[in-house]
């Protein structure tokens, strides 16, 4: 049994009277692809907000490793080694690509001010490895040539390439992705997977998304939960959550999975 | 033929409307009386003619050009047409203006009751000293010929084209010359830059001694009001907060110079270059005091809060309450100046010394931007909610960027009341802050240029337009106005910094380079 990066427990978000995120346990095993479905307005979001330390959980505890992070700052969760994307890309849009990702490397970077007006070795050596670091990352996402433009100029598929390059420049342990094949077509959706991949295998980082495309989620994932209201009603591997009845009724209402039952006897029958 | 018309009609009305509003607030008269000083047209008594002439000349020209512009590509007639029309249109409205008032003025009409400006011996001028009839027509024809001369100038200047080979050639001059590509790739040279950076040396050091105390005056303001908008840029400019006190630091930079090193009202009599420290150091400390409270603020809130603590540093340094340290509403007298081999400084030194800090404070300033800090910072300033995921601690930068800004203020503020042997509550404020905040503004946001050439405008500019005297703030203000639409980024926006790839073999100098 592999060791969990995350370890949720009892996990609860109220605004109001909304119970946003309604006791939710959630096991995130290392070096695996993990997945969050559900309806608009189940929570998802809310509960990736919790994780990345956006907002505090009323109840419950959340283990990074074994360390509880639910009180924590959020600078301080990055550092630990939790970085995150946004549904709507959030790059610092004045400043280039370079720029972005050294950003990301912010927590990995010990200068301070004072090093920075004497330009002492240290500090040319760091700022010389950070921006070789910087321009490999974007070679590897593939912004080879863009470099140099500011963010806000870039096209649409590289944006989202830059800012999961800019979570991967503070080096986690845990990458949280937050819809990142939304508004991509079939062919840049299959890229988009492959890379999703090779950075769990190559790069050995655990991954947690969140994700309203199924073909990805079921081609992807090694485990998927699924929220529902803010409660948790299915947890297991893509094949148990298909033919999960509960999961069913959330997406297509109340009696379709007995619908769903009957299609599929009728499908038998005629073949 | 329909767009000649058109922009010829536009333009002529909107010169013959700003024709009338310079003759009502009797600008004319200055505007000539300042083209016979260039031209060394000066006489006592009569004032001469032939500068309303020429102004009225520059006048027309502007029409014609200005209606020219508006019709874009076109035929020579085309643009000769446009140049007519406009002329005719301002040129009948000047006619109009002349006629009625010379009219009026004549029949001893007191239009100066109503309007200050309308004074009978200007207007006498303006009559060119005859009927009005005989001088409205003079105008009329000024514009006419003149604005026809502009369109055809404009016309020969772009369809020729002239002006452009020449710039290309020299362009392609400069480059075949060492075999450069491009004319910025001359500037890229370590040799052009030493000769580059020599001459400004030397012409920084020799200046001061040619322009005189009164120049010196000017400068030596203007160089204070870099300092202090190279510490509000790192505050607005790189980390975003809109902060509207920043008077209150450098008012306690001068006050703490002031009275670590004046005679009365302690007699401390500190050595200076430790009491420019020492001011360095308070004025870093308000800072912080000023930012632990109020960093959870954002935007409006902030602004609005330092914009109290601004005028609460002010009032409590005229305050009763205070009267015994600061010396209240008096202000502190003989303020302690630097020496210089046993002689105290004059303004010449004053100048040298003022120059080498705006040198160190750039220097500084642009070793923070090119940072980690400085890239934290603006990051803050771009997304301040992402800069904390991605781990930056926003709030010791921003109070790290809110001292850093206080410490420049300080130091302006040291140099602002030894340079004046005096400090008092009013030089302190609200406008200060403000005065700071538009040369950030207007400068160019984080842009180091943008707030040299920022200050140069807007505190050096004022004082060149003392020869308009009551114009100068309406001058001004329009130029301000035009600015803002004609670049909104300020007058010289941030340059990008641009990274190179890094070789595979491990490079020597990695220093990011500035390029436009």
């Amino acid at each position: 049994m592999t060791r969990a990066v995350i370890e949720a427990k009892h996990v609860t978000k109220r605004f109001g009277g909304l119970m946003a995120v309604d006791n939710v346990d959630l096991v995130v095993p290392e070096h695996t692809i993990s997945s969050i479905i559900g309806p608009n307005g189940a929570g998802k979001t809310t509960l990736f907000n919790c994780v990345s330390g956006f907002y505090v959980p009323e109840e419950g505890e959340i283990l990074f490793l074994g360390e509880p992070i639910n009180s924590l700052p959020t600078h301080k969760i990055c550092q630990r080694g939790i970085s995150r994307t946004y549904q709507n890309i959030r790059l610092f849009g004045e400043m280039t690509a370079v720029e972005n990702i050294l950003v990301g490397e912010h927590t990995r970077l010990k200068t301070n001010w004072f090093e920075a007006i004497v330009h002492n070795p240290r500090y040319r050596t760091e700022e010389q490895e950070s921006v070789e670091r910087a321009f490999e990352l974007l070679d590897y996402v593939g912004l080879c040539g863009l470099e140099n433009t500011p963010a806000r100029n870039l096209p649409y598929g590289a944006q989202r390439r830059l800012e999961i390059a800019r979570a991967l420049a503070s080096q986690p342990a845990l990458l949280l992705l937050d819809e990142p094949t939304a508004g991509m077509n079939p062919q840049e959706t299959d890229e988009m997977v492959a890379f999703i991949r090779d950075l769990r295998d190559t790069r050995k980082i655990t991954i947690l998304l969140i994700e309203h495309d199924m073909r990805v989620v079921m081609d992807i994932s090694d485990q998927i939960t699924v929220l529902d209201y803010g409660l948790k009603i299915a947890e297991g591997r893509p094949a148990e959550i298909q033919s999960n009845q509960r999961v069913i009724e959330a997406y297509l209402g109340p009696g379709a999975a007995a619908l769903s039952e009957k299609f599929k006897k009728k499908k038998a029958h005629y073949a | 033929m329909k767009t000649s018309l058109k922009k010829g009609l536009s333009s002529g009305v909107i010169f013959g409307i700003v024709f009338i509003f310079l003759l009502l607030i009797g600008f004319i008269n200055v505007g000539s009386t300042m083209i016979g000083d260039l031209l060394g047209n000066t006489a006592s008594g009569r004032l001469p003619v032939n500068n309303l002439l020429t102004f009225l000349a520059v006048l027309g020209v502007l029409t014609g050009i200005t209606a020219r512009n508006g019709l874009g590509e076109s035929q020579w007639w085309q643009a000769l047409l446009g140049g007519l029309v406009a002329g005719l249109v301002s040129g009948v409205l000047a006619w109009l203006a002349i006629w009625l008032t010379g009219t009026l003025s004549l029949q001893g009409s007191e239009i100066q009751t109503y309007l200050p400006n309308m004074d009978p011996a200007d207007l006498n001028y303006l009559r060119f000293y005859s009927t009005p009839l005989a001088a409205a027509n003079t105008y009329l024809l000024y514009f006419v010929g003149f604005s026809v001369a502009g369109a055809a100038l404009v016309w020969l200047l772009s369809i020729k084209g002239w002006f452009v080979k020449c710039w290309q050639a020299c362009r392609n001059g400069v480059s075949n010359w060492k075999g450069t590509k491009d004319l910025s790739d001359v500037f890229k040279n370590r040799w052009v830059m030493l000769v580059i950076f020599l001459a400004v040396a030397v012409a920084l050091y020799f200046l001061p001694l040619a322009w005189g105390s009164y120049w010196n005056y000017i400068m030596g303001t203007v160089a204070i009001y870099v300092i202090l908008g190279l510490g509000l840029n790192i505050i607005v400019g790189y980390s975003g907060q809109l902060v509207l006190g920043f008077g209150a630091f450098f008012a306690t930079g001068a006050y703490t110079f002031a009275l670590l090193t004046a005679p009365t009202p302690h007699g401390i009599g500190l050595n200076l270059w430790l009491a420019v420290g020492g001011s360095v150091l308070v004025s870093t400390l308000t800072g912080l005091l000023l930012g632990l409270p109020i960093l959870n603020l954002r935007g409006d809130y902030l602004a609005i809060v330092t914009l109290g603590f601004g005028e609460i540093i002010r009032i409590l340094i005229k305050s009763d309450l205070l009267t015994a340290v600061t010396n209240g509403p008096k202000g502190v007298t003989n303020v302690g100046q630097p020496t210089w081999f046993g002689e105290t400084f004059n303004d010449v030194n004053y100048m040298h010394l003022l120059m080498l800090l705006v040198l160190v404070a750039l220097f500084i300033a642009k070793r923070l931007k090119d940072s980690r800090t400085g890239r934290a910072w603006v990051a803050i300033r771009e997304d301040q909610t992402v800069a904390q995921a991605t781990g930056i601690n926003t709030y010791r930068s921003k109070i790290l960027a809110l001292m850093l800004g206080a410490a420049f203020a300080g130091l302006a503020g040291a140099l602002f009341a030894s340079r004046n042997q005096f400090t008092g509550p009013e030089d302190f404020t609200l406008m200060v802050s403000i005065n700071v905040l538009c040369i950030v503004i207007v400068g160019g946001m984080g842009s180091l240029p943008g707030i040299v050439l920022g200050a140069f405008v807007l505190k050096g500019l004022p004082e060149l337009l003392r020869e308009l005297e009551d114009y100068r703030l309406l001058v001004f203000g329009a130029l301000l106005v035009v600015m803002m639409i004609v670049r909104p980024e300020g007058l010289w926006p941030a340059p990008r910094v641009k990274f190179d790839k890094p070789a595979e073999e491990p490079m020597q100098d990695l220093a990011p380079e500035v390029k436009q």
